[in-house]
């Protein structure tokens, strides 16, 4: 099972809120500088997941480890980037003092860099705008120049096209192809199956599991079927008939 | 109007508050326990029984005859009396908090002379309890000995003096409350947002640690609660006469109470009451999902602060198994060192107000490490 080339891995994964299983017993190995989609309906337990491996969560069973580090530990924080479900900004600060207190908070450059990161989200112009004047895509898009802003090996998105209008939603999925490019590892999290070819890989989450796992193009195949949605309703209803 | 809208908006308003548990605490357990710890404060509080100084310059043998009524009256009631010298060693007791009341029997008392009480003049509730119990005993058995006409008696204070400032005495109950009362609202609101809105969830994301956290957040609210004490207390002590221009009357700008102590030594006070109440505000943002909850932690936190630091009643008169709580309260050590530094004059180096700001730098602290501790990983 160990594979010490993984950047991401999950080995049992269980967590319970009470009566409800969020996870169910994940176990995963996702390799460096690929982009993963999570795919699932709400609640499915694909936040659950990623809080799991970046270690926000305990786990109820099992473990996670990203590069190498079992989770939750505070030394390898400085190399992950985390874009959560909300914005997740200060409205009161501006985009680049937003930019420049997570810089700072990573322990990272907070200088050339805020820009950098400002102009790759294309909110160069607006560093000295208030985020809570930005418009939701702009700040969807600052909250992502804070998750990237010191320059993470392993990005966590949860989902981060949410109420992002298409043209964004195009030109953050091309940042997100650049950065694993340059050896990024993404796990990105998406109820919308559109979105799911520009992974490398995907995992069907339903119900807390990883009910199937390939690229778009086997799991279509698999489910013989051109649509990706199809696919997902096959392999859930495979998973509740095993279950 | 429409009813029908009327109605479902009174659906909507009691579902909401029918679902939101500490709101419904706030609206009717709030009430009966406050109401309840005042009637029980009231009822159940005993004034501690009085020390008396007693200074007999009456001539002989009148010294003798009225010294063992009133001795007699007095120790019958209960309170203890110590014969003294002259009044400058019945005024050195009550100082040394030995006795709480000074009692000088003037030598021409029967000649239509004033009986004078003293007391220490630092907590006025506190001096007023006890004034009351030794007078009805005095005024009582000096009529008996001395004759029919009831003497006359005045009142004096070692610190303040009845003729000082009247709010003196109660000033460093308001500013100590009022600044504990902002700073707490102002802290645990914004630590609520830093949760509900996702960025503590981000931050504990990155490699910061708990505790730099919340000693940011001590730090960055203790900046503006240090510019809020010193203002505050600039205020509150000082005058600025401004003259009269043009068609303008003079005025006068800050409230002028009387300082007897250092200013300085005051902010030192509230500064460290106010660090106290910014890990408190963290603390308690933990057990609230909406800014409003935070104000309704006021009846659980403030409230009993209020009723049991000596901000109304005086702490020594409240019911013996109040006594211990009044120990666990940030507020109580804070009124009691600004009174010694308003009223009395005392300095950094009187030992009751190193132990207040002892006492309070850990509560501070100790709050601060259980802020921490509740910052968990499992964000809201």
């Amino acid at each position: 099972m160990m594979n010490s080339g993984a950047a991401v891995r999950a080995d049992g994964l269980v967590k319970r809120f009470g009566p409800v299983t969020a996870v169910d017993g994940i176990s995963l190995e996702l390799a460096p500088g690929r982009i993963y989609g999570l795919l699932g309906p709400n609640g499915s337990g694909k936040t659950t997941l990623i809080r799991l491996l970046t270690g926000m969560t305990h786990p109820t069973q099992g473990h996670a480890e990203v590069l190498g580090v079992r989770m939750p530990d505070r030394g390898v924080l400085a190399r992950i980037g985390y874009m959560t479900q909300g914005d997740g900004v200060y409205p009161a600060l501006t985009a680049g003092e937003n930019a420049r207190f997570f810089a700072a908070a990573y322990g990272a450059d907070t200088g050339a860099a805020v820009n950098e990161v400002l102009a790759l989200v294309d909110l160069g112009d607006r560093a000295k705008t208030v985020a809570g004047t930005l418009s939701g895509g702009q700040r969807r898009r600052l909250s992502l120049a804070c998750a990237l802003v010191h320059k993470p090996t392993v990005l966590f998105l949860d989902e981060p096209t949410v109420g992002v209008d298409p043209l964004l939603r195009v030109q953050f999925w091309t940042h997100f192809r650049a950065l694993a490019d340059a050896g990024t590892t993404i796990i990105v999290s998406s109820h919308v199956m559109d979105e799911a070819d520009r992974c490398d890989e995907l995992l069907f989450v339903r119900a807390g599991k990883v009910i199937a796992r390939g690229t778009g193009g086997t799991l279509r195949a698999g489910a013989r079927t051109d649509d990706l949605e199809a696919a997902f309703l096959h392999y859930a209803g495979d998973a509740e008939a095993v279950a | 109007m429409s009813a029908r809208r009327l109605r479902a908006l009174i659906r909507r308003v009691t579902q909401e508050i029918r679902r939101d548990r500490p709101s419904l605490a706030l609206l009717f357990v709030a009430p009966i326990v406050i109401t309840g710890l005042v009637t029980f404060i009231l009822r159940a509080g005993e004034t501690p029984l009085p020390k008396v100084a007693l200074v007999n310059e009456l001539p002989a043998p009148m010294a003798t005859v009225v010294g063992n009524v009133l001795t007699t009256a007095l120790e019958g009631d209960g309170i203890t009396v110590t014969d003294v010298p002259d009044e400058a060693a019945a005024r050195a007791a009550v100082d040394a908090r030995m006795d709480s009341v000074a009692l000088v029997l003037p030598a021409d008392l029967a000649s239509g002379g004033t009986i004078t009480f003293i007391t220490l003049g630092v907590d006025p509730a506190s001096d007023g309890a006890q004034l009351q119990r030794v007078s009805k005993a005095v005024v009582g058995a000096a009529a008996t000995a001395a004759g029919t006409t009831v003497p006359a008696t005045a009142h004096e204070t070692i610190y303040g003096g009845t003729g000082a400032d009247p709010i003196a005495p109660f000033a460093p109950a308001i500013v100590a409350f009022f600044v504990y009362f902002f700073v707490y609202v102002l802290t645990g609101v914004s630590f609520l947002r830093e949760r509900t809105g996702g960025t503590l969830e981000r931050l504990m994301a990155t490699p910061v640690t708990r505790g730099e956290i919340v000693a940011g957040y001590t730090i960055g609210f203790g900046l503006f609660a240090t510019v809020q004490v010193a203002l505050l207390l600039a205020w509150a002590l000082g005058t600025v006469h401004v003259p009269s221009i043009g068609p303008l009357p003079e005025f006068s700008i800050g409230l002028g109470i009387s300082v007897a102590g250092s200013p300085l030594v005051a902010f030192l006070v509230v500064l460290l009451l106010a660090l106290g109440a910014v890990s408190l505000g963290i603390f308690l943002s933990t057990f609230a999902r909406t800014e409003l909850q935070i104000i309704q932690f006021i009846p659980i936190v403030l409230a009993p602060q209020f009723l049991l630091s000596g901000v109304l009643f005086p702490v020594d008169s409240l019911p013996a198994v109040l006594q211990p709580l009044v120990r666990l309260m940030p507020l109580g050590y804070a009124v009691d060192a600004l009174r010694e530094v308003f009223i009395s004059g005392s300095g950094l180096s009187v030992g009751a107000v190193q132990l207040d700001l002892a006492v309070l730098a850990l509560i501070a602290l100790f709050f601060a490490v259980i802020a921490s501790l509740t910052i968990r990983r499992d964000v809201v």
